[in-house]
């Protein structure tokens, strides 16, 4: 057991924080609410730079690397509201995954291929579908690739690039997909958790600094206890959620039972742990943070979205309370062939 | 990162496992950590138990090898934790030894004190109490105001405590004192160890909201200690007991452990009492259920990730509070939703089966968000200490401030 990152890993999410820094930001989310565009730094940057190609094999082109490097990368994309979502590229790895041909045209950025929800005639808002040039989406229990017509809805959190898609070609690449559709979106929601880690990370760290230098009646506010518990509560949720969004991202790799509990876990979790963060800081802020100028209405946004794609946080918890309730029911019944899913 | 077992791990949660079938019968049970029937006294069946898993190696394993420990690693004391819980062992009656006065020892103690104290600590041949807690001082237990006068046979203790939990079967008890009425009010403490059988020293059990009886009153009346009695220095109490909160908020939540029924139970109550529910009542339970789940594994994984930080770096930090904050978050809220599935019975303190577990803990949560450090004190160290934020302005003294105001 050890349960924290190593030295390299450590570096690496180090690496990828200076990158998005200066390669996104909250003002890029800001100006897409004005102006249509692709969100910083966008589909090819992040593939010429490999992120979006981190889980994909390197037979295929990719970095094979674990998903928790992509989970330590897209914690640093979420602090900068960076699109499209690194969720999207692990989602999409696991779902084309063996197809050497398609995964190098991703990787090398020849393909952008966004996921459709719900039915391939007519979806759901999906994902980055407004960068994407090709769609994977489930049919029944085939799994179709193919061209597509976006329509833009008007979005809350324009980073995230969602429309609706309707197929206008598509071939089957793989049949019985159901049990790959599942798992890329348990992938997709660690991933889309450590972006909300990363992201409610620094709201509570620009809480903070507001609240370390705003003086009222000839104090800080950050000496009030009504603003510094608030603070610290948020704190303490967001460093509760690095431990799910670790535990889940490893699991991906090391522990494939535990991947569909953990990542229920992570995903409801951070819905929460976001949301209310962002309250917080727009509230700490006081009228400032009510502005269009400020950032932090632009991770709201952001918090307020995610938190219900890839499902909302009552299906997440009732997948996580359910699972919970048959491996307890089997491990009494010492049914063979399961290990014990949930640690509890 | 690796969630799993080393080899060297698996090895020891297969001989803990197959340790704790074999003596099962020997052992006490129970569902969670402090856990006890209302109207029961088992402490000698938890001080046996105690001793049993010392000598099978399963207690004080971190603790240095000459005073009887195991000198292993964190993550080797959770594999036998784990498997602790899963076997349903109760939780070790010599908690406040384990978790506060044993540390105390080990950091500031002189040798002589460490041999003579600490083995038969482990092994509960000797409970041991922290008596810090006064009347007049909780929270701002700096405040203290029992004495302790220097005499030539020894430190004269008048005063008296409160809150002590377990002193009516301690043998041994870290005492914190004044011992200079002149000094600023952290500087003039000192920390001792005392004999609870010593002349002078009454205790009185107090009854307690949930029924139990595990806190006293301590009267302390011209109690005389020998000098080499004292741990750390004279007049720098404060310091020796900033390590006793430190462990206390480390064992007390900090290191990933539950504090109320523990989740495995709650999972099992929830399936065998879903299906007798409503359907709306089951579709609002099992979000609920996911709920306090999703905080526990939370807490649990924060828990092990600071241990293994500990393990690098030495001791633990400010941030251990956390740990407790979000373990009583997860204990009241394990009660609250256990007690309700009792359905129409939950207004009960058993259920008609004798289920008293939920209804007991939900009466105990209550203790357990003060003791070792209110939520609010909690929350002003984290606030101070680790994000920085300044002091509220009661505690913004003109004189220079020590390390930490609180407890
Ligand atoms: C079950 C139990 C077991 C215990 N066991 C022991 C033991 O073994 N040994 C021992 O020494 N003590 C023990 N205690 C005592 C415990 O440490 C104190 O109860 C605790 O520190 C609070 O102190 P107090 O009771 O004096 O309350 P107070 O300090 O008077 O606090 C009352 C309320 O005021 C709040 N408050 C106080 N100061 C502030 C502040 N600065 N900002 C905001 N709010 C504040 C507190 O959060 C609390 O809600 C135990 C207590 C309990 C309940």
């Amino acid at each position: 057991m050890n349960f924290d990152i190593d030295e390299e890993q450590r570096n690496f999410a180090e690496h990828a924080r200076d990158f998005f820094s200066e390669q996104a930001g909250p003002g890029t989310a800001r100006r897409l609410l004005d102006e249509a565009g692709d969100p910083a730094p966008g589909p090819r940057v992040l593939a010429e730079l490999g992120f979006s190609s981190l889980t994909i094999p390197e037979i295929a082109g990719g970095v094979g690397a674990e998903l928790l490097n992509m989970a330590l990368v897209a914690e640093q994309a979420g602090r900068q509201l960076a699109g499209p979502s690194l969720a999207t590229a692990a989602r999409v790895a696991v779902l084309l995954e063996g197809d050497e041909g398609r995964l190098r045209d991703v990787s090398e950025g020849r393909t952008v291929i966004a996921v459709v929800d719900g039915s391939p005639a007519g979806s759901s808002p999906s994902m980055d579908a407004l960068s994407a040039t090709h769609f994977l989406a489930l049919d029944g229990e085939d799994l179709l690739l193919g061209e597509g017509r976006v329509s833009p809805g008007e979005p809350i959190d324009a980073t995230r690039g969602l429309g609706f898609v309707e197929l206008t070609s598509s071939e089957v690449v793989c049949r019985d997909a159901r049990e790959r559709w599942e798992r890329a979106r348990q992938v997709a929601c660690v991933v889309l958790a450590a972006e909300g880690l990363g992201a409610a990370d620094r709201v509570v760290e620009l809480g903070i600094e507001h609240a370390r230098s705003r003086e009222t009646f000839g104090r800080p506010i950050g000496a009030y206890q009504a603003v510094k518990h608030r603070l610290v509560d948020d704190w303490v949720a967001v460093n509760q959620l690095r431990s799910l969004v670790w535990w889940a991202a490893w699991a991906a790799d090391h522990a494939p039972e535990q991947l569909p509990l953990a990542a229920s876990a992570a995903k409801a979790y951070c819905a929460t742990t976001f949301e209310t963060a962002c309250e917080t800081l727009i509230h700490v802020l006081g009228g400032i943070g009510f502005t269009w100028e400020h950032d932090a209405h632009l991770y709201w946004r952001r918090a307020k979205v995610d938190r219900l794609l890839l499902g909302d946080e009552s299906e997440h918890l009732a997948a996580v309370a359910l699972q919970s309730i048959s491996a307890a029911t089997r491990a009494v019944s010492g049914e063979t062939g399961t290990t014990e899913v949930v640690p509890v | 990162m690796d969630f799993d077992d080393t080899p060297d791990q698996a090895r020891l949660r297969d001989a803990v496992r197959q340790f704790l079938v074999d003596h099962d019968s020997e052992l006490a049970h129970g569902d969670g950590a402090y856990l006890e029937e209302p109207g029961t006294d088992r402490v000698e069946g938890l001080r046996r138990t105690q001793a049993i898993l010392f000598d099978a190696g399963l207690i004080g394993l971190t603790w240095p090898k000459d005073y009887g420990g195991g000198g292993g690693t964190n993550a080797q004391q959770a594999v036998v934790n784990e498997e602790l819980h899963r076997a349903r062992v109760a939780g070790p009656i010599g908690h406040v030894g384990l978790g506060m006065c044993g540390p105390t020892v080990l950091g500031h103690g002189s040798e002589d004190q460490k041999q003579r104290y600490i083995r038969r600590l482990l092994r509960a041949d000797d409970l041991w109490c922290q008596l810090f807690s006064e009347p007049g001082s909780g929270s701002d237990l700096a405040a203290l105001r029992t004495k302790a006068v220097r005499h030539d046979d020894g430190w004269h203790i008048q005063g008296q405590k409160v809150w002590t939990t377990l002193a009516q079967h301690s043998r041994y008890g870290i005492l914190l004192a004044r011992t200079n009425p002149e000094a600023q009010k952290h500087r003039g403490l000192t920390m001792f160890v005392v004999d609870m059988e010593s002349p002078g020293v009454t205790v009185r059990p107090l009854r307690q909201m949930n029924g139990h009886q595990s806190f006293n009153e301590v009267f302390l009346d011209d109690v005389v200690i020998d000098d080499s009695e004292r741990l750390g220095d004279v007049d720098d109490g404060w310091r020796v007991a900033l390590t006793t909160l430190m462990s206390e908020r480390m064992a007390v939540g900090g290191g990933g452990g539950e504090l109320g029924v523990r989740s495995d139970a709650l999972v099992a109550h929830a399936a065998s009492r879903l299906p007798q529910l409503s359907d709306d009542r089951r579709r609002l339970t099992i979000e609920a259920l996911g709920r306090v789940l999703v905080e526990s594994l939370a807490a649990r994984y924060t828990g092990y990730r600071l241990q293994t930080s500990v393990e690098r770096g030495g001791r633990p930090g400010p941030e251990a509070s956390a740990g407790k904050l979000t373990a009583v978050r997860v204990a009241h809220a394990t009660a609250d939703l256990g007690q309700r599935l009792l359905g129409d019975e939950a207004v009960l303190a058993r259920s008609v089966e004798g289920d008293w577990r939920w209804a007991t803990s939900q009466a105990s949560t209550p203790g357990i968000a003060l003791a070792g450090g209110a939520d609010e004190i909690l929350r002003n160290i984290l606030g101070e200490r680790v994000l920085g934020l300044p002091p509220d302005s009661a505690r913004v003294a003109p004189r220079p401030t020590p390390p930490s105001e609180s407890r």
